[in-house]
Order: C-alpha cells, then sequence, then structure tokens
C-alpha cells in the first residue's frame, strides 16, 4: 500500500511540486523512529562487543557471539531455546490462526446469530494481562487444586501435572498462549472477510455453492494477504513471546528448561542472571539480541517483499 | 517579585547542602526491601545509643548487586552495605570498595572464624555478619499425634512416617519442583551435611580431592528419590507457593523448608513445630546453618569512624540483641554471644542445630556454578532417573567447567 502511495506522490502531479516538501511531512516521523528505534538497535548491536557492565565495559569484538555458539552449555540453552520458539510458533500457526479463520467464517456467515457476544467473549482474553490469566491457568492445570474436582467427575485422568512434565509442559504453555491471543487473528480475518463485496457471495449463493467451496475458493484467496500479514505478527511476536512463559514457569523455562524460548534465555542472560548468582551479562544479551533480530530480518523481509508484490 | 523568586529558589538549593553538613547521618544500602521498618527500629535502638542517625536505603532484590556496583564505581555508593557471601562479596573487597576490618574491636569476641570465612579472602575480614537462615522440616503437630508418630530420628524411621500418613490418606510432605530452586536449596542442600558432612568435607570436593558422584553424593540423591512417593500428586507443578498453602492448610503433614518462612504461618489453626531431617542410622545428624548476609562499610565512605564504630555496636551484647529483636523472624543473628529470640518457633528451629555439626549450602562457597547442574539432578531421580546417572551428571559438569 505504501509503494502505492509513494508512486503516485512522486508523479509530476501539480499538487506536489518537489521532494523537499512532503520529506517535511516525514520528518516527525523520522525523528521519532531514530530515536526510539534505530538507535537503541544500533547501540544494542555495539554493546554486543562489549563485556562488564556500567564503567567498567571493555571492548571483546566477537568474543560474546564466540561464546554464544562455542561455549557447551550456553550454545546448548540457545539451541533448545531457538528449537522451542519455532515449536512455539509452529503451535501457533496451527492452532491460534486456524481457529482464528474458522471463528471468523462462523462470525461473518449471514445466518451468524448474536455474533457480537461471540466476538466480545473470544477477544475478551486479549485484554487480560498474562501474568492474570497464566497464574489462573497454572491452577487450573495443577493437580493439587483441580484434581478432586476432576476426580469427582470422572475426569481424573485429565488432572495430570500438565505443567511439570517435560513431555507436555511446552504445548500447554503454547496453548494457553493461543487462547489468549486467538482474538487477535479472529479480529483481523473477521474485518477482512467483512472487506469481501456482498454480491460474490451472493452471486455464489445463487449458483449453489457449498459453504466449504465458498470459503476454498472465494473467501481465502481473497483474504489472502492478511492470512500473510497474519502469519509475519505471529512469527514475530514469538520470538518477543516471553511473559507467558516467565508466568507460567519461571525464568528458566521449568521443567529442566523444556520451556525455554528464546525471550526466556534472553532475559536469564542479559537482565536479570539466573538464580541464585544473578549476575547478567549484558554484552552476551545484546548478542543473542543481535542474532535474533537477524535471523527475524533475514526470514520477515524477503517475506514482507514478496507479500507487498502479490498484494 | 522576579528577585524575591530567585532568592527563594537559591535558598531551596542550599537546602540539601546545608542537612548534609549539619548532621551525622550514614547512609546503608541492602537488598532487604522488606525489612524497612525492622530495620529502622533497629536503627533507633542505635541511635538512643551513639546519637548517629544510619538511613536505610534498600533496593528492589534482583537489581541489588548491579545498583550497589554502579553506585560504588560513581562514588556515590552507601557508607554501610549488605554484602553477599562468598564470591559477590569477594569481588567488591578485591575492586577496593570494602574496607579491611580486620582489627575491629569486639570481632573475635562475637564471631568464630568459621562464621567469618564467607567475608573473608586471604586472611582479610571485609564484613560483619548479620543474617543465617537454616533448614528443617516443619511438621503438623495434630497429624502426628493423631497417626501416633513421634519426630523421626533416623531417615529410614522418617520415611516410615511418611508412610504411616500416606496410608491414612494424608500427603505427607507438601515440597514440590515446579519452581526448581526450593527443591534444591531447602530439601536437598539442607539434608546434604548428613551424607557427606561438613565444611572439612565440603573442601575436598571443591578441590577435586573427592568426586561429585561418590558413595555419599549417590547415597544422598537415592534417599532423595525414595520420597518422591511422599510428595503431593502431581508434585512436578507444585509450587513454592502450592506448597505453603497445602502445609498451612493441613493437607500436608510435613514441608522441609528454610526458617524464613518461620513467619508465614503465625495464625494456623493447628500445633506446629520443626525437627531437623534426620541422618541414616548410623550417620551423625547434621545442619544446613547457612550464612546469608554481612554488612561491610565503604572504603571511601564520608565517615568511617561512624559507620566503623556501628560494625563494632553489631560485635557487642546490645548489638546481637538489637539484630535477634529486629531481624524478621528466621534470619537469625550469627554470633557467639547469646542469641535470645522472642519467637517461639524461631528459637526452636535454631535449638535444632546446638551441638550439631553445622555448614552453609553446600555450593555456595565455590561451586556456585554447578547449582543448575545439581538442581537438574535432584529434580531427575524424583521423575525416576537412576540416582548413580543423576550424580554422574554434576561430576561431568564440574569436570567441564575446570577445562
Amino acid at each position: 500500500m505504501a509503494n502505492t502511495n509513494s508512486r503516485r506522490i512522486r508523479g509530476d502531479s501539480s499538487l506536489n511540486p518537489t521532494w523537499h516538501y512532503w520529506m517535511l511531512y516525514l520528518l516527525p516521523g523520522v525523528i521519532i523512529y531514530i530515536v526510539f528505534m534505530a538507535y537503541p538497535l544500533l547501540d544494542s548491536i555495539r554493546l554486543s562487543f562489549f563485556t562488564g557492565t556500567g564503567a567498567e565495559r571493555t571492548f571483546t569484538g566477537l568474543s560474546n557471539y564466540v561464546k554464544l555458539f562455542t561455549d557447551e552449555v550456553i550454545s546448548t540453552r540457545f539451541w533448545t531455546a531457538f528449537g522451542h520458539t519455532w515449536i512455539f510458533f509452529a503451535i501457533h500457526m496451527l492452532v491460534q490462526n486456524v481457529l482464528g479463520i474458522i471463528f471468523a467464517v462462523i462470525l461473518t456467515n449471514r445466518t451468524m446469530q448474536g455474533s457480537r457476544i461471540y466476538q466480545t467473549i473470544i477477544f475478551l482474553p486479549v485484554t487480560l494481562s498474562i501474568l492474570v490469566t497464566g497464574y489462573l491457568w497454572k491452577l487450573l492445570l495443577s493437580p493439587v487444586w483441580t484434581g478432586d474436582i476432576l476426580n469427582s467427575i470422572g475426569l481424573g485422568a485429565l488432572s495430570k501435572p500438565w505443567l511439570g512434565q517435560e513431555s507436555t509442559a511446552l504445548i500447554v504453555v503454547s496453548l494457553v498462549s493461543c487462547w489468549q491471543w486467538v482474538g487477535m487473528p479472529t479480529m483481523m480475518f473477521f474485518a477482512a472477510l467483512q472487506g469481501i463485496s456482498e454480491e460474490l457471495i451472493e452471486a455464489a449463493a445463487l449458483e449453489g455453492t457449498s459453504t466449504w467451496d465458498l470459503f476454498r475458493y472465494i473467501q481465502f484467496p481473497l483474504i489472502k494477504p492478511v492470512v500473510g500479514v497474519v502469519a509475519i505478527l505471529t512469527f514475530v511476536n514469538n520470538f518477543n513471546a516471553f511473559d507467558v512463559v516467565f508466568s507460567m514457569e519461571g525464568a528458566n523455562g521449568a521443567p529442566n528448561y523444556a520451556t525455554d524460548i528464546i525471550g526466556t534465555f534472553f532475559y536469564r542472560v542479559g537482565i536479570a542472571g539466573q538464580h541464585p548468582v544473578a549476575i547478567p551479562d549484558a554484552g552476551l544479551g545484546a548478542a543473542v539480541a543481535t542474532v535474533i533480530f537477524l535471523m527475524l530480518a533475514a526470514f520477515v523481509i524477503p517475506t514482507l517483499i514478496q507479500s507487498q508484490k502479490e498484494g | 517579585m522576579k528577585k524575591f523568586v530567585f532568592v527563594l529558589l537559591a535558598l531551596l538549593l542550599l537546602v540539601p547542602t546545608v542537612s548534609i553538613f549539619a548532621q551525622d547521618t550514614l547512609t546503608m544500602g541492602s537488598w532487604r526491601a522488606d525489612d524497612v521498618e525492622k530495620m529502622n527500629a533497629l536503627f533507633d535502638v542505635y541511635k538512643e545509643a551513639s546519637g548517629v542517625q544510619i538511613d536505610f536505603q534498600p533496593t528492589n532484590p534482583p537489581d541489588y548487586n548491579a545498583t550497589l556496583r554502579l553506585q560504588l564505581e560513581s562514588g556515590t555508593g552507601p557508607d554501610l552495605m549488605y554484602v553477599r557471601s562468598y564470591a559477590t562479596g569477594a569481588d567488591l573487597y578485591k575492586s577496593g570498595y570494602l574496607a579491611k576490618i580486620n582489627d575491629l574491636p569486639g570481632l573475635a569476641d562475637s564471631l568464630t572464624e568459621q562464621n567469618l570465612a564467607p567475608w573473608t579472602i586471604d586472611g582479610d575480614t571485609f564484613a560483619v555478619p548479620v543474617i543465617a537462615v537454616t533448614h528443617a522440616v516443619y511438621y503438623n503437630k495434630d497429624i502426628f499425634a493423631a497417626n501416633n508418630i513421634e519426630i523421626p530420628t533416623t531417615f529410614e524411621e522418617f520415611l516410615a512416617a511418611c508412610e504411616t500418613l500416606k496410608a491414612a490418606g494424608v500427603t505427607p510432605l507438601a515440597n514440590g519442583v515446579a519452581e526448581e530452586w526450593d527443591i534444591l536449596e531447602t530439601f536437598f542442600l539442607g539434608m546434604l551435611p548428613n551424607y557427606i558432612g561438613g565444611a572439612e568435607e565440603r573442601v575436598l570436593y571443591e578441590s577435586g580431592e573427592k568426586k561429585l558422584n561418590d558413595e555419599a553424593f549417590v547415597k544422598a540423591y537415592t534417599d532423595m528419590a525414595k520420597v518422591a512417593p511422599y510428595l503431593p500428586t502431581g508434585f512436578e507443578a507444585v509450587t513454592y507457593n502450592d506448597s505453603q498453602i497445602l502445609f498451612a492448610t493441613g493437607k500436608a503433614a510435613m514441608f522441609m523448608d528454610g526458617s524464613w518462612t518461620l513467619g508465614t504461618y503465625g495464625d494456623v489453626d493447628f500445633e506446629w513445630g520443626t525437627f531437623a531431617m534426620p541422618a541414616p542410622a548410623g550417620s551423625e545428624t547434621a545442619i544446613t546453618f547457612h550464612l546469608d548476609a554481612a554488612i561491610g562499610m565503604n572504603a571511601a565512605s564520608a565517615h568511617p569512624e561512624e559507620a566503623k564504630a556501628f560494625l563494632a555496636w553489631l560485635c557487642t551484647q546490645e548489638g546481637v540483641d538489637a539484630l535477634a529483636k529486629y531481624l524478621p523472624v528466621g534470619m537469625y543473628p550469627i554470633s557467639k554471644l547469646e542469641v535470645t529470640l522472642e519467637d517461639a518457633h524461631a528459637q526452636e528451629m535454631l535449638s535444632l542445630t546446638n551441638e550439631k555439626l553445622t555448614d552453609v549450602r553446600f555450593v555456595w562457597p565455590a561451586l556456585m556454578d554447578l547449582y543448575s547442574p545439581m538442581n537438574q539432578a535432584v529434580i531427575s531421580v524424583l521423575k525416576g532417573t537412576d540416582p548413580q546417572a543423576a550424580a554422574d551428571t554434576v561430576e561431568v559438569a564440574f569436570e567441564a567447567l575446570k577445562k
């Protein structure tokens, strides 16, 4: 969208005599972007070449990066966290976004009753703090607090320490995060579906299209750009995810690092330090952040260019 | 009018400078942000005795190390400050921020060499120890009485008591592993001296003379694993907070925990007490009495005499009494002098250490890097890993560190 606009403005329109003119309008935005986004980003890259804290910071070249990838303990933690982040992402794509599309299609169906109420219910968790919902889910999922109730209604088999087993913890935490955020893709798909011209739907209905065919051949192709945007947002958010794991499993990504994702790994290394020593290594943390930034950029920029071309 | 405002502003600017020179106020840095009220009460006692005011300025606990270092580097450090034990504190001394206090009056009369060890490096002592914590089993006296259980004196009796309780439908132990740190610090490190002995043995492990997967360690992990059936159902997901609630509501009969939670059970509706985690038959029961905090003085303080006088006061009976009275319940003053506590439960727990061998938590003095590996080893044996295999992972981690 931005591309087509700028192309039009750059043309020889009498309203926009020279480029000096529109540059002025961009200036406030550019300044805010530089001060609050670009500068901190570049500074954190700079920091990744230093070691120590406060006044004792010394330049060490690439040693933080070497440490990150060669130190046995640190590199193992990093790659574990990296792998978990991908699983976390996959579950969000499969559960959160698929559910989002399904909800949106149902909500926009013309025969749907009480659509507003369902919209509110689906969107409600988004407005709550994950620190609160995470804590509530922690209690709900703990056999200590809900085991008796589940046993009394014959569902005792569901009473498992889901968050304490290495095999289930990451999946369960991801699902709670999906529950929390499913409202976002739902609303985006909902808006996109509503943007589809009513005539198209009506014409299809007159031809006797099934709901599935309607979705497959009309709705889905038309909301494809939004699907791309949602996928990118999910990707970026998952690499920045931290709060859901922190509130449900703590900064260590318990049990035995089974829920350690990039966000918690970075927090331990760069900000808080691991209990009980608690001496963070800001330089190493910045190195982690820089590596993540490069990975994100390598993935997102081509995808963005691609989707802009299609759009 | 303008002139008046200007004069007023100038006067306002003068106020802080004047007050600095006007009185003897010392500042104290600390990570104990919860203790402001009690510490202020303690300082009131000191002010009455000496006329010197101390201003308590705690930081957010996780930020203390970093904040303190920044303050000291920029020359704005407090006159007195809480100093962490071992490496963290020693680093500050080596950087020249803490004063050497070997010649402090009363130091040797109040504190043993063992007490001072965590704050002594190459013979230089740099802080006066003030807070220790201990670890023991909290037990519900009502449940014990109802099931005719006596306080166990051996680890085998302890397991038998657990079995009796389990058969009676009571959760024997409230401990869980969800937060990871508590099972290691309170339970495993709490009972470890029963298996490996005290400080003299500990240094052999630190030097590598003894292996971290030797017989004694494997026995400790094996006994740890035997406890698993008596933890709450789903203990894998039981948090520290859950454990406290389970014990406080009488759902669990025992809770192996640190003395710092003594104050938590003030208003429960059952009788409770504490006993030392007993050693296996044939071994002497020992206790982890962990030296946690000391107070040191800034080497660059503007009031060195006053700061030193306060540290000396902490080594007198009067100072120890004040600490006993105003430290939070379950945080014990460290002293050879007589320590009398008002809280009966706290006194009972402290008395468990009488006549027993004590040591600090195993990894603290020199093996802090093994905290996480040992933590995971302890949790893994509870989840079914072979104790020998678990002990091996810690030894492997230690070998890797030495490289």
